[in-house]
């Protein structure tokens, strides 16, 4: 990312924030189409600010000409963009909590990622809009963790079921 | 008004070029015009067992098997006695053989025209090459009263690729056989109009496919289909189609579904028990709405069965083995010739009507070969009209026809299902989704007017008889008898079984006193469908004799005689 | 002309929404071929997928693509039957490890040694998902989890890339649900490898093996440049855990069917006439 790192930097989030968003909204569609209707509007609603947080990237991003990357261009910390929700860590019995922890990680591992750039982007408009950036998704994770807070503790044999699983085909 | 026929039996061990001989033969008697048929039997070895061409010339093209044979060359008569039933020699017949020969006792028991020469010794004189076979060939030829010119113009042609040196031996012989001073001498059939056809029914099936616009083809060899599949290669390379070997018939079948998913004409053939396999895709096409076109040559079933040898046993598995509510199209050519129409005909039909068709052909007509005037053509069927705005790949139309996107057509993708679907195609189990597709795709194939081609119906009288596919020969052979003896009789070859044309058929019944349903196979099985699908007005009697020996117009004839006695 | 609109990986999606369990692997396999399609600027109306029976069957009606949805083991046929009617299609097969290796085996196998150019997608979870749990050919022979095989299936499983290698593939990459990112670059070089390109992504099933989180730490992606000597390959495919990801073995050889003569007369009745 050395040669032009702003146009990088912004390519980057703007893929992050849609991925974010994009997982969020179907993973709200699939425990929408499971029956859980409270985590589905909690993705839905995640998603709905994920799209706020995109639009925002994306007027910044609108003034540059990013780099045109494929999926596995990126260069992220993990396997995926630190906002996109692992397919694997839902389950369709999940309960809000577990869904707030699991989007409270999301936003953590957003804040990390853009405040990595903010301490050590060479270019000081990236580290600017980076710990801008880094910022928000901070303030994600504290209303989070304040929702958290409120919420009552789960039991523990949540995940637990009476009926065997369907035989759909 | 009995017109002349001759039937010729050569026998031999298989590679002593006995089928040759009866190709030759037939191929010289038509280029003067001569009308004739050409079985072949053989014992169960690919090579060296005992086989026999089975010739009958006649002056119309009705062919049915011969039911006795006036003229027997045998070069020898090792395993004779397998061929048991399918070669029985009418009295006094010619019967050629080797000088120094034992005859059997069976043979003797006719009491034949014994025409004993040293044939070996013969061939070798003529040429130091010279092969039993090409001698018979040109006595067979002097009896007929065909050329020396022609039986050797032909030899040469089909032993093109032979050593000149084994061309020359088979000319020599030939030569010597149409030279040899024979004394015996039998009626011959008077030849008809030159410019004929020499085909196999498999080979016909699959020109009417091809010239139905078919250009896909997956092929699992099977007898006795596999010289449908063998003959359409080249021809299907030819028009820029694409021929695929496929490793079993699961997935020839899946194979032509996705050929006719991408809007290229598919087709398949096979014979029991490659449709017993085929069976669970064929409801995928139908469920699918993809069009396919199955040509099962039947044989002796079931399992392996009879594999060399014809019957009429897989109507059922035809008409009912799908599983599910499936509706489909079944057909049956009725003769060699119509298999060029049929086999058109259905590919036709499953693509105006997006469905699966099977036709019912079988080892009799398949693998014999004839001499026919160039058969008819069927009629390109007009095209359905479509409508799509806002397209619906199921969408529930008056005809039940909807169109039929195929990838590459611009915004109109769609993912073909065999799940229940709704008219977008979205898997659906909802019941107003399963009534309506159930009712769409039985709609479709039942409000579709079939024309004249239902059936091949002649005749008038009080008795009918009703068959399908290639029994009527031996049903109209049996009308003829009846004729002779004074009884009037209709006869009714059922061409399109499914949907049975219920109205067409009672219609051609009406005013009958009685129906026979003529069958080869052991079950009855046209006899319970019929019964089970129309009412009828007057007593109906079943003919129900599975194969190997064909049916006989004499047979069926005899079977009627001791029914009303009883 | 306008320049063609550039698609993103969401508009390859359909309408049609995923029944898949939340958590399941099939989700990430969905993901990245809409972004290997993206990147490759795929057509829409010329790319078919096709599979056969199975949770991962269900795919193709995801995707805004024209597609088919057979029969429980025979979308290879299918799919090889319209590439060669077809060449000008990109065919792409997907299904599961009961559906590819276990009723479909023998279309595996002769699909790898065919060479059409069409890729294969294995979405191997090593279980039948739609019929409530059950060992496929992959299951673990110790995997006691099915009352049909209470005490485990007792055979040792199917190595899919040896299979493949033995049978002619002429490239076999592995993926794994965990790296959606890789999955769609290792989909993206099988539709451009001319010839049959067999990807097996490992694809978690949460509901019938949820130890299967556990591969999160197992799975290793291969560094070293794809294989292009198949003795080399066979020792890898042999011997190895099975969780190597990336492509493994890559040596091109002439597809199947090759280009059609020139078209000749359109008389095929020649024959018959005496």
């Amino acid at each position: 990312m050395s040669t032009q790192p702003l146009a990088d930097f912004l390519a980057h989030s703007v893929e992050l924030e849609s991925e974010a968003r994009e997982r969020y909204l179907e993973l709200a569609q699939s425990m929408a189409e499971h029956h859980n209707r409270e985590v589905s509007e909690f993705f839905s609603r995640m998603a709905e600010e994920s799209r706020l947080h995109l639009e925002e990237v994306a007027e910044i991003a609108q003034e540059h000409k990013l780099p045109e990357l494929k999926a596995w261009e990126f260069e992220w910390p993990g396997e995926e963009s630190p906002e996109a929700t692992s397919y694997e860590a839902v389950h369709y019995r999940m309960t809000l909590r577990q869904a707030m922890l699991l989007a409270l990680d999301n936003e953590r591992a957003a804040e990390k990622f853009y405040g990595s750039f903010a301490k050590t982007s060479d270019d000081p408009e990236t580290r600017s809009l980076a710990a801008q950036f880094a910022a928000e998704e901070a303030s994600h994770a504290a209303q989070l963790v304040k929702k958290l807070g409120a919420l009552p503790p789960d039991s523990a044999q949540q995940l637990e079921e009476d009926d065997d699983p369907h035989m759909p085909e | 008004m009995t017109q002349t026929e001759l039937s010729v039996a050569i026998t031999g061990a298989g590679g002593a070029g006995v089928i040759s001989v009866g190709e030759l033969l037939l191929q010289a008697w038509a280029r003067e015009g001569g009308r004739g048929l050409l079985r072949k039997a053989f014992g169960p070895q690919i090579r060296g067992g005992e086989s026999a061409a089975l010739l009958k010339l006649t002056e119309s093209e009705r062919y049915t098997a011969a039911s006795s044979y006036q003229v027997l060359l045998a070069f020898d008569w090792n395993n004779y006695s397998r061929f048991g039933d399918e070669i029985k020699l009418a009295p006094g017949c010619i019967v050629f053989c080797e000088e120094a020969a034992e005859v059997p006792a069976e043979v003797m028991a006719v009491k034949p025209d014994l025409v004993c020469l040293p044939m070996k010794q013969l061939a070798a004189q003529a040429h130091e090459e010279g092969r039993v076979n090409m001698l018979a060939l040109g006595l067979l030829g002097q009896l007929l009263g065909l050329s020396e010119a022609s039986l050797s113009e032909l030899a040469t042609q089909k032993l093109a690729h032979k050593p000149l040196a084994y061309q020359q031996a088979a000319q020599a012989c030939i030569a010597a056989g149409t030279g040899y001073g024979l004394s015996c001498d039998v009626p011959v059939p008077v030849p008809g109009a030159k410019g004929c056809w020499y085909i196999s029914g498999n080979q016909a099936a699959g020109l009417g496919a091809l010239e139905a616009g078919i250009r896909f083809v997956a092929a699992y060899p099977i007898t006795p289909a596999s010289d449908v599949l063998e003959w359409m290669a080249s021809p299907l390379e030819q028009l820029g189609g694409n021929l695929v070997q496929a490793e079993d018939e699961l997935a020839a079948v899946n194979m032509i579904i996705g050929a006719a998913f991408g809007g290229v004409p598919a087709f398949t053939a096979t014979s029991g028990p490659g449709l017993a396999l085929m069976t669970e895709s064929l409801g995928l096409a139908v469920a699918s709405e993809t069009p396919i076109t199955v040509l099962n040559v039947m044989r002796g079933g079931p399992s392996t069965g009879i594999p060399t040898k014809s019957e009429q046993s897989d109507l059922n598995i035809a008409l009912h083995g799908l599983h599910g509510d499936a509706p489909h199209l079944v057909l049956a050519p009725l003769d060699i010739a119509d298999c060029v129409y049929t086999s058109a005909w259905a590919v036709q039909l499953a693509q105006q009507l997006q469905t699966v068709a099977i036709v019912l052909s079988d080892q009799f007509i398949g693998q014999s070969t004839a001499v026919i005037s160039e058969p008819q053509r069927c009629a390109a069927l007009e095209a359905a009209a479509t409508e799509d705005n806002d397209y619906l790949r199921y969408r529930l139309t008056e005809s039940g026809i909807s169109t039929m996107a195929t990838p590459g057509d611009a915004g109109l993708r769609y993912t073909a299902d065999g799940l229940e679907h709704n008219e977008a195609g979205t898997p659906s189990a909802r019941d107003d989704d399963h009534q309506r597709q159930l009712h769409k795709r039985e709609h479709k194939l039942s409000a579709c007017s079939y024309g004249d081609a239902w059936a091949r119906a002649e005749g008038d009288g009080e008795l009918a008889m009703v068959c399908f596919g290639s029994a009527s020969a031996a049903l109209c052979e049996a009308a003829e008898l009846l004729a002779e003896q004074g009884v009037a009789a209709r006869t009714v070859s059922l061409r399109l079984l499914a949907p049975l044309q219920v109205e067409r058929l009672q219609a051609a019944l009406a005013g009958c006193s009685s129906v026979w349903v003529i069958e080869q196979n052991h079950g009855a099985q046209l006899y319970h469908y019929l019964r089970g699908q129309m009412d009828f007005a007057m007593p109906v009697h079943s003919y129900a004799r599975a194969g190997p020996v064909p049916l006989s117009g004499a047979a069926i004839v005899a079977a009627m005689k001791e029914a009303t006695a009883a | 002309m306008n320049e063609p609109v550039k698609l993103k990986a969401k508009d390859y999606k359909s309408a049609v929404k995923p029944i898949w369990c939340p958590g399941c692997g099939h989700f990430s396999i969905l993901n990245a071929l809409t972004k290997a399609f993206a990147a490759l600027g795929i057509a829409k109306d010329d790319t078919v997928l096709v599979s056969g029976i199975g949770c991962s069957s269900r795919l193709p009606a995801y995707v805004d693509s024209y597609g088919f949805h057979g029969v429980h083991g025979r979308g290879l046929a299918i799919a090889q039957g319209l590439k060669v009617a077809r060449p000008d299609l990109t065919v792409i097969a997907m299904g599961g490890d009961g559906d590819g290796f276990s009723i479909g085996g023998n279309h595996f196998i002769h699909a790898c040694r065919r060479n059409v150019n069409m890729t294969y997608i294995a979405m191997d979870n090593e279980v039948y998902g739609m019929t409530k749990g059950q060992a496929s050919p992959t299951t673990p022979a110790d995997w006691d989890h099915s009352k049909l095989t209470p005490h485990g299936p007792g055979v040792r499983p199917f190595k899919p890339a040896a299979l493949a290698l033995a049978a002619g593939a002429p490239w076999i990459a592995r993926g794994y649900s965990g790296n959606p990112n890789q999955i769609a670059k290792l989909i993206a070089e099988a539709i451009e490898h001319p010839g049959f390109s067999f990807v097996q992504v490992l694809s978690q099933c949460i509901t019938f093996c949820p130890e299967q989180t556990d591969w999160k730490a197992i799975v290793n992606e291969r560094e070293e440049a794809p294989l292009v000597d198949a003795d080399e390959a066979a020792q890898l495919f042999l011997h190895e855990d099975g969780f190597q990801t990336g492509v493994l073995y890559n040596a091109p050889r002439a597809t199947w069917p090759p280009s059609p003569p020139e078209p000749q007369s359109q008389d095929i009745t020649r024959g018959f006439c005496l």
